[in-house]
Parts: structure tokens; sequence; C-alpha cells
């Protein structure tokens, strides 16, 4: 076996023990209610052994990060899966930071998930090691990429925790508007989550499937030389069955699915960005699959997904969930800072000449600080503890995770990492 | 309104104080029960003058945190719009004004006319920020001081409902009766130093704190936001900030406009990533992918001369430059950015020879980017005529220079010397092989030819260079401020948030009644746990969850 193999395998062992503790966080949590045990000595035998697992899983992972250092010669976290790799490896860590203060392990059973779907999501991508390109050759590079990453893994955990708060709140027997709103809120959130679930299931289903589909497409392109508008064709390639094929595009081959031969609908043309039309076909199968895998769900425990959960976490303390929100976000803050906006500054006047560019993705970084700023004063006044500064936290994340992966689908930009 | 401000334990309070500067009494809700706001500690600021004129008015919109976020967060839904289509600074060679309609559609044009595709640069994203500057300076002026002064003067009995309605409370009586509560007390205080406080006593009250500085932090980073503002503000007046994009061919100095400056790229060297070195989806593509682009720079400042052909320059300083790595020299950077590939004959060590004696004179060197005037090589004298960097010739059959480039050099020569004719004969020399063919220099020295020639004798007497690197040339003398203004923050933040700022009062009445309230800028658990072991020590056995102030005491 060589050292890249070896890498993999740590990583897979890594993420069979996450799981592993994810379960064993449910059983310590929801089964304190279980008969013919004293629920104190069951909750904390049970936790020991999760967190003790969430531990050697993490010695694991860091095994990945080294041994794939050794392999490619460069700190991996150079392309999308090793950065999300890395990112889901942060989070366990702010995780049992934040375990190591506080000491409830209750946090673990929406930590973890956050991890283990992040690692998921990696999988999507290509896992080669791949060459750097001289701009990317930096270590100002890895200390930005790296730091900016644990600050958003300790927003992460503020994000768990905040989540938390909201579940064990919200009233589910009350008819006021307030918590109707509130409810719809925490069934969307759980939502979202459950459709990145079901892009990552559908992406890889069909990619050991071997799904395939070509089209063509004829645009207007400004010739680099002459200045003048050519018309090209580009080829777009499809790994899911096309219900939506790129605007104005006509189908050069397509494995048939379920009975479909051919895309149901064509892309808006004014879609005509690179991969529009792939892109807005991939979103589209990631809602429709979560919708599938929510409603599974729903059906099986015959009442929203919030009150579901809610009813396993039962009996955590409120009050100390928005403090441990609160404190895993301000111990975020100045990391975040540090390696989203001073070395990412560093690093692009070492090796683009200017420190800062308003390429998209410094930009969102921006926003993502600027957010959370406003997160901190917030907090500062009166009013803004519990349900409406948890809501931030949720919103901060969705925020983070745009700048990470909305930024790159929706917007490209200099730092981009390829799409999928 | 006029308050009396007086309070009962004889403190004169400023007006708008809300807990008496001296002994923490509550002044506008005596008999409330609610925690209590403890920012500042409830001191008067500038901004709660009464009756305010415009000046008032003005501080007292900036100084407001809530005007703060609402102007944070404008700024922050600005840099989104400014996100959704690619603004114009990101292209070169487009015309803006059909790009966002062609490219975007309807939604792109009003994206361009709005002024969006300029977003950052844009008055109104400037002004948000001068008001965001402007609410830092004096929101922390407003807070600072009086923030001093209170945490200057605290007293260390405090008022009993100063006390009881703080978030963390303790009430009680002495766990034994054996002790005074003047030992009680004083057992405490090598506890609580233990664990990094900074105790005071008096009698039977005591107050204990640490990491005070913590309360710092959040001035200290607006200050290093100041700076960072300003700094970028700067940037703005002339002189202080360069940027611009030159080429350089290899072996020829070029000045930098506007400073006394010459670079030279000495050699520029590109290298390809090895087939085996990339990955499996990479290879049999064909596909090159740089590893190295490096240019082998010279920097000369001009001492004499400065913009003629001949400038006197001084080497002051060589680098490699590469990708990550610029060259820098006092306030200049220069950055790899670009290369060309550009083979053109820079020098060429040519002798002259004597066609009837076969003999040889020279060599000398010719300059295809500044050449002489003269060259005397005796003993022949040439007299440089007219020089042509790309030689053609226009449809009337008269010479004339394509570029500046020396592409295709063509030297014209009036030569004087023996067995010419006196006033000097004319020969015309392309150092390139291909062009003497394709313009025949034969046929155009015919009346020569025969008496002399000029030429190289090996391909070593030609200096090629291969390549123009091109750099990105930058100044920015804000930068050091700009990095500075960014560690001032980090520092003020990492004071502020890593380091709470706590603060315990207790107080024993009626020989033993004792009565503790305590606060934290942050991380009320760790208060709570922290007092919890600290009682623990003195006998008093207390969960830290019942210590929150409103949670049950059984
Ligand atoms: C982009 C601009 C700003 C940034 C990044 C920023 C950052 C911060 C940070 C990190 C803290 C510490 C928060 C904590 O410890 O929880 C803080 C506190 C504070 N900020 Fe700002 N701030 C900004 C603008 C402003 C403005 C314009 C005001 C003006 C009103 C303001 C008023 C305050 C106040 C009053 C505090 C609390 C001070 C204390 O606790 O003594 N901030 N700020």
């Amino acid at each position: 076996m060589n050292l890249e193999q070896w890498s993999e395998n740590a990583l897979l062992v890594a993420f069979i023990l996450y799981n592993i503790s994810f379960i064993l966080y449910v059983i310590a949590i929801a089964g304190k209610k279980w008969s013919n045990r004293d629920p104190i000595v069951h909750l904390r035998r049970w936790s020991r052994i999760a967190i003790t697992l969430t531990a050697i899983g993490l010695v694991s992972q860091i095994t990945y990060f080294i041994t794939r250092w050794f392999a490619a010669g460069h700190v991996p976290t150079s392309n999308m899966f090793e950065f999300m790799t890395f990112l889901s490896m942060a989070i366990v860590a702010a995780f049992l930071v934040l375990f190591a203060i506080y000491h409830i392990s209750a946090l673990g059973l929406f930590a973890m998930p956050v991890s283990i779907v992040l690692i998921a999501y990696a999988a999507v991508f290509p896992k080669e090691v791949q060459p750097l390109i001289p701009a990317l050759q930096s270590y100002w590079l890895y200390i930005h990429v790296t730091t900016a990453a644990l600050g958003e893994a300790f927003f992460a955990v503020g994000f768990a925790a905040g989540l938390m708060y909201l579940l064990s709140t919200i009233d589910y027997s009350s008819t006021a508007k307030e918590s109707r709103k509130a409810r719809l809120g925490i069934e969307i959130t759980i939502y979202s989550i459950i459709v990145v679930i079901g892009f990552v299931l559908v992406t890889n289903g069909f990619k050991s499937t071997d799904y395939a589909a070509q089209f063509t497409q004829e645009l207007q392109q400004k010739d680099e030389q002459s200045g003048e508008l050519v018309t090209v064709t580009k080829t777009t390639d499809y790994k899911l069955p096309p219900f939506i094929k790129p605007a104005n595009s006509t189908v050069e081959r397509m494995d048939p699915f379920l009975g479909m031969e051919q895309p149901l609908i064509s892309a808006p043309s004014w879609m005509k960005g690179m991969d529009s039309g792939r892109k807005l076909n991939t979103i589209l199968w990631s809602l429709i699959v979560g919708l599938i895998l929510y409603w599974l769900v729903r059906l099986i425990v015959r009442k929203p997904l919030g009150a579901g959960l809610q009813k396993i976490m039962g009996g955590i303390d409120a009050e100390d969930l928005d403090e441990i929100s609160y404190r895993a976000i301000a111990i975020g803050y100045p990391i975040f800072a540090l390696g989203a906006l001073i070395f990412a500054m560093i690093w692009a006047h070492e090796a683009w000449g200017r420190f800062w560019g308003w390429d998209p993705k410094e930009t969102w970084a921006l926003i993502t600080f600027l957010f959370y700023t406003v997160y901190l004063h917030l907090r500062l006044s009166r009013g803004w503890q519990g349900s409406k500064s948890s809501w931030l936290s949720v919103l901060g994340f969705l925020v983070v995770m745009f700048t990470l992966i909305g930024v790159n689908l929706v917007i490209a930009g200099l730092h981009s990492y390829a799409g999928v | 309104m006029l308050h009396n401000t007086k309070c009962e334990c004889g403190h004169q309070n400023p007006v708008g104080t809300v807990l008496c500067e001296s002994c923490g009494k509550p002044l506008d809700d005596e008999f409330g029960t609610a925690p209590l706001e403890m920012r500042y500690d409830g001191i008067a600021r500038r901004s709660q003058r009464e009756n305010p004129a415009l000046i008032d008015r003005v501080w007292r919109f900036f100084s407001s945190v809530k005007v703060a976020i609402i102007l944070i967060f404008i700024t922050l839904c600005a840099s989104i719009v400014g996100t959704i289509y690619p603004q114009e600074n990101t292209f070169l060679n487009v015309d803006p004004s059909v790009y966002y309609e062609t490219t975007y559609g309807f939604t792109g044009q009003i994206y361009y006319l709005l002024g969006l595709s300029n977003t950052y640069s844009s008055w109104w994203y400037k002004l948000l920020l001068i008001m965001i500057g402007a609410s830092l300076i004096i929101c922390s002026l407003d807070r600072v001081l009086p923030l001093y002064r209170a945490l200057n003067k605290q007293q260390i009995r405090k008022h009993m409902s100063f006390l009881i309605r703080q978030r963390v409370v303790y009430q009680g009586v002495l766990p034994s009766t054996r002790v005074s509560a003047v030992s009680f007390i004083n057992d405490l205080v090598p506890v609580l130093k233990r664990r990094g406080y900074r105790v005071h006593t008096d009698g039977t009250a005591l107050l204990a704190e640490k990491h005070r500085f913590s309360r710092w932090g959040p001035y200290i980073n607006h200050i290093g936001l100041i700076i960072f503002l300003l700094a970028v503000l700067m940037r703005g007046l002339p002189g202080w900030y360069m940027d611009q994009y030159t080429g350089f061919l290899e072996g020829v100095p070029v000045q930098i406009e506007n400073t006394p400056y010459y670079l030279e790229n000495e050699q520029f060297t590109v290298e390809y990533y090895k087939e085996e070195e990339l990955p499996s989806e990479f290879r049999g593509q064909g596909r090159a992918v740089p590893k190295l682009f490096e240019t082998r720079a010279i920097l000369y400042e001009c001492l004499a001369d400065c913009s003629s052909t001949d400038p006197v320059l001084m080497q002051v300083h060589q680098q490699n430059i590469e990708v990550n790595k610029p060259l820098k020299y006092k306030d200049l950077l220069a950055y790899q950015f670009d290369f060309r590939e550009t083979i053109q004959i820079r020098t060429v060590n040519v002798s002259i020879t004597n066609k009837k004696s076969n003999e040889s004179f020279g060599p000398f060197e010719l300059n295809t980017i500044s050449p002489k005037e003269t060259y005397v090589v005796d003993p022949y004298v040439l007299t440089l005529k007219d020089y042509y960097p790309e030689f053609a010739l226009n449809d009337k059959g008269m010479p004339f220079t394509n570029s500046k480039s020396p592409l295709a050099p063509a030297f014209i020569f009036l030569i004087q010397g023996p067995d010419l004719a006196e006033e000097g004969e004319v020969f015309i020399y392309f150092p390139r092989n291909v062009d003497k063919q394709r313009f025949s220099q034969d046929k155009l020295n015919e009346a020569v030819v025969n008496k002399i020639d000029i030429g190289v004798s090996s391909m070593e007497d030609v200096g090629i260079s291969q390549f123009t690197s091109f750099l990105n040339i930058r100044m920015d003398r804000a930068l050091p401020y700009i990095f500075a203004g960014g560690m001032i923050f980090m520092i003020g933040v990492i004071m502020g948030i890593y380091w709470q700022h706590r603060r315990i009062w207790i107080r024993i009445d009626h020989e033993n009644e004792i009565t503790i309230g305590a606060h934290t800028s942050k991380n009320w658990f760790g208060i709570r746990k922290e007092l919890s072991v600290v009682l623990g020590k003195a006998g008093i056995v207390v969960e830290p969850k019942q210590l929150e102030n409103g949670v049950k005491q059984s």
C-alpha cells in the first residue's frame, strides 16, 4: 500500500468513527429516558464512549491529513475535496474544544452531522493529488486557508448550538404566529441540510452507475485576439440524468433514465454562464431528492422533524446552549478575521501583487466577517440574546457555506476551485 | 427634566449616570428587580447630554451602537450586491457600456446603469466606510474615558441592590458561626489571589477583580480599524500608490515611470511540470502546466542623464522574481505577472574586414536597442547614419521601421578608412541572415561589397533575448499602515474576547449575612463555575447553576 492509499483509508476510518460516535451521542441523549437506568449515569457513561470515539476519529483524520501532506508534497488544502475534509476535521476539533469547556456532550448530536455531511460532500469532488500552479505555491496560502477554516469551524459549532437552542425552546403546542414562523424556519433549516445530503447521495449514486449525457451548445464568444464575436461550439457533459438541458443546446447522446429519453426542459436562455444549465440540473436533483428524504423521515416520525429532534434532545439547558453558541462564535471570530482577512491579504499581496482585489471569494469573506461583527455588536444590546441571536448564528453559517460553496457554484473568481 | 444626581452615599454623579459611580446604587429605577445593565458600569457619556445642540446630535448619532450596526449592515448588503456580476476592474479592454447588456441582458444593463459595476470604488461605498470610521472614532471617545474613570475609582462596598441585581448572585449566611465576618473575608483573599484576582478589602466587604485590560480590547481594535481605514483613504493621495504593468525584454534596462529606477530583466526562465509529475488525469493531453516563472532582475538607480538613451546607472539591488516572491526595494515592489516569447537580437559583436588584405578589425559591439552614433575601429570610423529596428520598405521602395522592437534590425553606416573614398562610403548591415537575404544586402551594398564586409564570426557573437517578462510594478506607501492597523485590530480583538474582565463583590451584613454579586464581560458559565469553586473552598457548597440570578437556590 502506498502512502496515498494509507491516507485515504485513514480518512475512511475517521468517517466511520464519526458516524458511530454520532449514533452514540443519540443513545447518550435520547436513552436517558429509557427504563431501568439512572439518567445521569447513563448520560455520563455513553457520552464518555462517544467523546472517546470522536477523539480517535479525529486522530485518524489527522493521520489522513499528514500522510496526504507527505504524499502530495504540499499541504492538502488546495482543491475542494481537500478543503472540505480539512474543514470537517476543524469542526470536530472545535467541537472538542467547546466540549472541554462546557462538558455538554449533546453538542455532538448536531456538530458531528455537520462534519459528517461535509466529508460526504467532499467525496463528490475528484480525490487526486494535483500539482499546483505557481500562484498557489505559497505557505501563506496554507496558513490563510487553514486558519480561515478553523474560524469557520467554530462558526459551525456556533450554528449547531444555536440550532439546538432553537429546537429546545420552540413551542410545538402554541399556535401563536411567532412560534408558527419559528417552526417553519426550523423545518426549512433541516430541509436545507437534507438537501446537501441529497446532493451527495445523487452525485455519488450516479457516479457509481457511470451515467452520462452530452450536449452541444453554440455560444457567441468574443475572440481574444480580434475582439470580434465568433460562434463556438461547446460540449457539456452531464453525470446526472438531465431534467434540464443547457440553454439552446442539442442532445448529442443521453443514457435513458427511468424511461426518460429526452431532457424535460431547457434552461432559460438568460443563463448563459459556463455550465449553468448543468448546475441548475444538479440543484434541481438535490432539491427533489432532499424533498423525498425529508418526507420519508417525516412519515416515519409522524411529526415535524423539529419536534422529533426536540423530543430526542429533551432536557438540555437552553441558556447553556445560547452561551455555547455565543462563545463558539466569539472564539471563532478572531481566528476567522486573522485567517480569512489578514493572512488572505498577506497572501494576496505576495501572490497577486495586491492585498485586496474585490474578488468574489474575498468579498464574501469580508461579508462573513461583517455579518459576525454585526452579531457581536447585537449581542451587546439587550433583547438579542437567546432566540434572535440563535437565528443569526444559523444565518451566519449559511453565509459561511455560501462563501465556501455558493460562490464557486454561482459566481466564479480567481480563488475558485473547480465546481461540480 | 431635572435630576438630583447626588446619590445617598454622598457621591455627586454627572447627569445621565445610571448606576452611582461610587456605590453602584441604581439611580433611575431604584426599586426594579431585573438584572442591571452593566455596560460601562452605568456611567454618563457625552452622548447622553440633555438639550443637545447640533454638534451633540451628530455626536449622539455616531456614538450609537444601533447606528453602527445599521451602517455595517448596509455595507454588508452593498458588498453582496457588488458580487452579483463581475466588477468592471476585472476586465481589460472591454467596453462596459455594452458588455453588461450583451452578457447579462436587461438586468446586466440595469446593474451597469446604477453604477453597481463599480460598487467598491463608488462614492457611496466610500462614504459608508467614512461614516463607519467616524462612528468608530466618536463611539470610542464617547465611552473610553468615562469607562476609565469608572473602573479607576471603584468603591469596595457596593449598594445592596447593586449586588442582588447582578446576573451572578449569591445570598446566604456564613457557614460556621465560629469565624467572624472579617476573618471570613480575609480567608478568601488568598483563594482569590491564587486564581489571578486582585483583591481589595474594606472590613467586611471585598472586591476581587481580574483581567481588567480586556475591557480595553474593543477600543484597541477600533483604533486598529481607524488606522486601517485612514490608510486605505490615504492611497488616494498622489505619490502614495502606483500600480502599472511593464514589459521587460531580456537584457534591456527600462526606466520605471516617475521614479529614478531602472529595472533590467537579465534573464527569464519558465519551467513546466514534467509529464511524470502530473497526476494521471492530466497526462497525455499535451497540457503544459507551468511550474516556475522566474525573472532574474537587477535594479538600478539613475544618477545622471536620466531618460536619455545613455543614462548613468548604479546597481542598487539584485533579485530573482518568482510568482510568490516579488522584488522588494524600499517602497518599490515588482511582481511576476506574465511573460511572452519575443525572440530578438539584442547585441552583435561584429568585425569589419578589409576584403583586399583580408584583415579583420574589431570586434565591436552593436546594440540593437540604443546603438551609438559613431564606432571607432582603428583604422575605420563608422558613423551611424540611420537605424531601423524593424526594417521594411514601403511601396515606393523607401525604408522605414515597423516598430521600435529590434525584430529586423538594419544599420546604415557611413564608413571611412583605408581603401575607401575620402568622404566615406555607405554600408547597410542586417545582423539577421534572413533579412540579409530578404532585402539582398549584397545588392544594396554593391559599391562597397568588394572592399569591405561587416559580420560576426560565430553564433556566440550574437546576444539574443528570448523573453519579455511582464512585471506588475507597485508602490503602496500605505501598506505598512494597513498591516499595522490589522495587527492592532487583532491584538484588541484577542484581548477583548479571549480574556474576560471579571469582578466579584462580597459584603457581609449583620455579622453573618453574606451577599455576593459578580460580573464578567463575557463567559458567564466560567465565572459561575469559578465562584462556585471559590465558595466551596470557603465551606459554602453551591452548584454553579444556582448562582444565576433568578435560579432557585435550593
Ligand atoms: C467594521 C467595523 C467594526 C468592527 C469590525 C468592530 C469590532 C468590534 C469587536 C470585535 C468588538 C468586541 C466585541 C466583543 O468583545 O464581543 C467590538 C465592540 C464594540 N464596538 Fe465595534 N466594531 C466595528 C465598528 C463599530 C462602530 C462603528 C461602533 C460605533 C458605535 C462600534 C461600537 C462598539 C462598542 C460600543 C463595543 C463594545 C465596547 C465594550 O464592550 O466596552 N463598533 N467591536
